[in-house]
């Protein structure tokens, strides 16, 4: 199962993402991206279980339960919602692609905050597994950004 | 959830001992009175993710995806609700 990439952006491995709680993989597997466009759409289709009243992180659950964290920069729950729109509200049914976030990254940046946006599977129950597409460039909503599988299973 | 935040309260050393608390999407972010009164075993028995992540007075919890809701609470409780 693809799970498509919520940001247009380059490819950044979790380890080299400067956050012990996403580089340790606390939150489990998963990829970061850093974002040249300010969107951030669904990795899969779901529902929008979580969205952060700040407007920078957000999960979808599968209907089978596999559940996708989009975190979008480091730290920037401290910017209450500054350059962060929602395009969605916690609770909606969401296509995979659909926009969830608009956000400012220029304003982003210029607060200070690093804008790698780490994409993981919390909870990801032990017979599925991860697979990592390699770092390269990904359009949002269109290119996959990892994949999950069941063991024995091509899903 | 009350349970819930009770439970990550008396971890982290207490009522008294939370200056501040807030949450992110999946972690607890407090600052603390005396970090050396948080009780590791407690917190993993709250529900904790891996482990703390500790500066100076500062604390992070890694709670998973509610960890807002979970906040919340915690400050309703810490305001006498």
């Amino acid at each position: 199962m693809p799970i498509l990439s919520p940001f247009t952006g380059r490819v950044v491995p979790l380890d080299e993402v400067p956050d012990p709680v996403f580089a340790e993989r606390m939150l489990g597997e998963g990829v970061a991206v850093d974002p040249v466009a300010g969107i951030a759409v669904a990795p899969l289709r779901g529902r929008l279980v979580v969205l952060h009243s700040a407007n920078h992180a957000f999960a979808v659950e599968a209907e089978n339960g596999l559940k996708v964290l989009v975190h979008i920069g480091l730290d920037t729950v401290h910017l209450r919602g500054e350059g962060f729109e929602r395009l969605a509200q916690e609770g909606d049914p969401v296509e995979a692609g659909q926009p969830i976030v608009r956000f400012d990254p220029d304003r982003i940046r210029a607060a200070g905050y690093c804008l790698l946006s780490p994409v993981v599977l919390p909870d990801l129950p032990e017979r599925y597994r991860v697979q990592l597409v390699p770092a390269r460039e990904v359009i949002a909503g269109q290119d996959p950004l990892l994949y999950v599988m069941v063991e024995n299973d091509a899903w | 959830m009350r349970d819930k935040a009770l439970r990550y309260i008396e971890a982290l050393g207490g009522r008294e001992n939370i200056q501040e608390i807030d949450g992110c999407i999946t972690r607890l972010r407090a600052t603390l009175v005396d970090p050396s009164k948080v009780d590791e075993a407690k917190l993993r028995a709250a529900g904790m993710i891996g482990r703390p992540i500790r500066m100076g007075n500062g604390i992070q919890v890694v709670v998973g995806t509610h960890a807002e809701l979970i906040a919340t609470e915690i400050n309703k409780i810490l305001r006498g609700g």
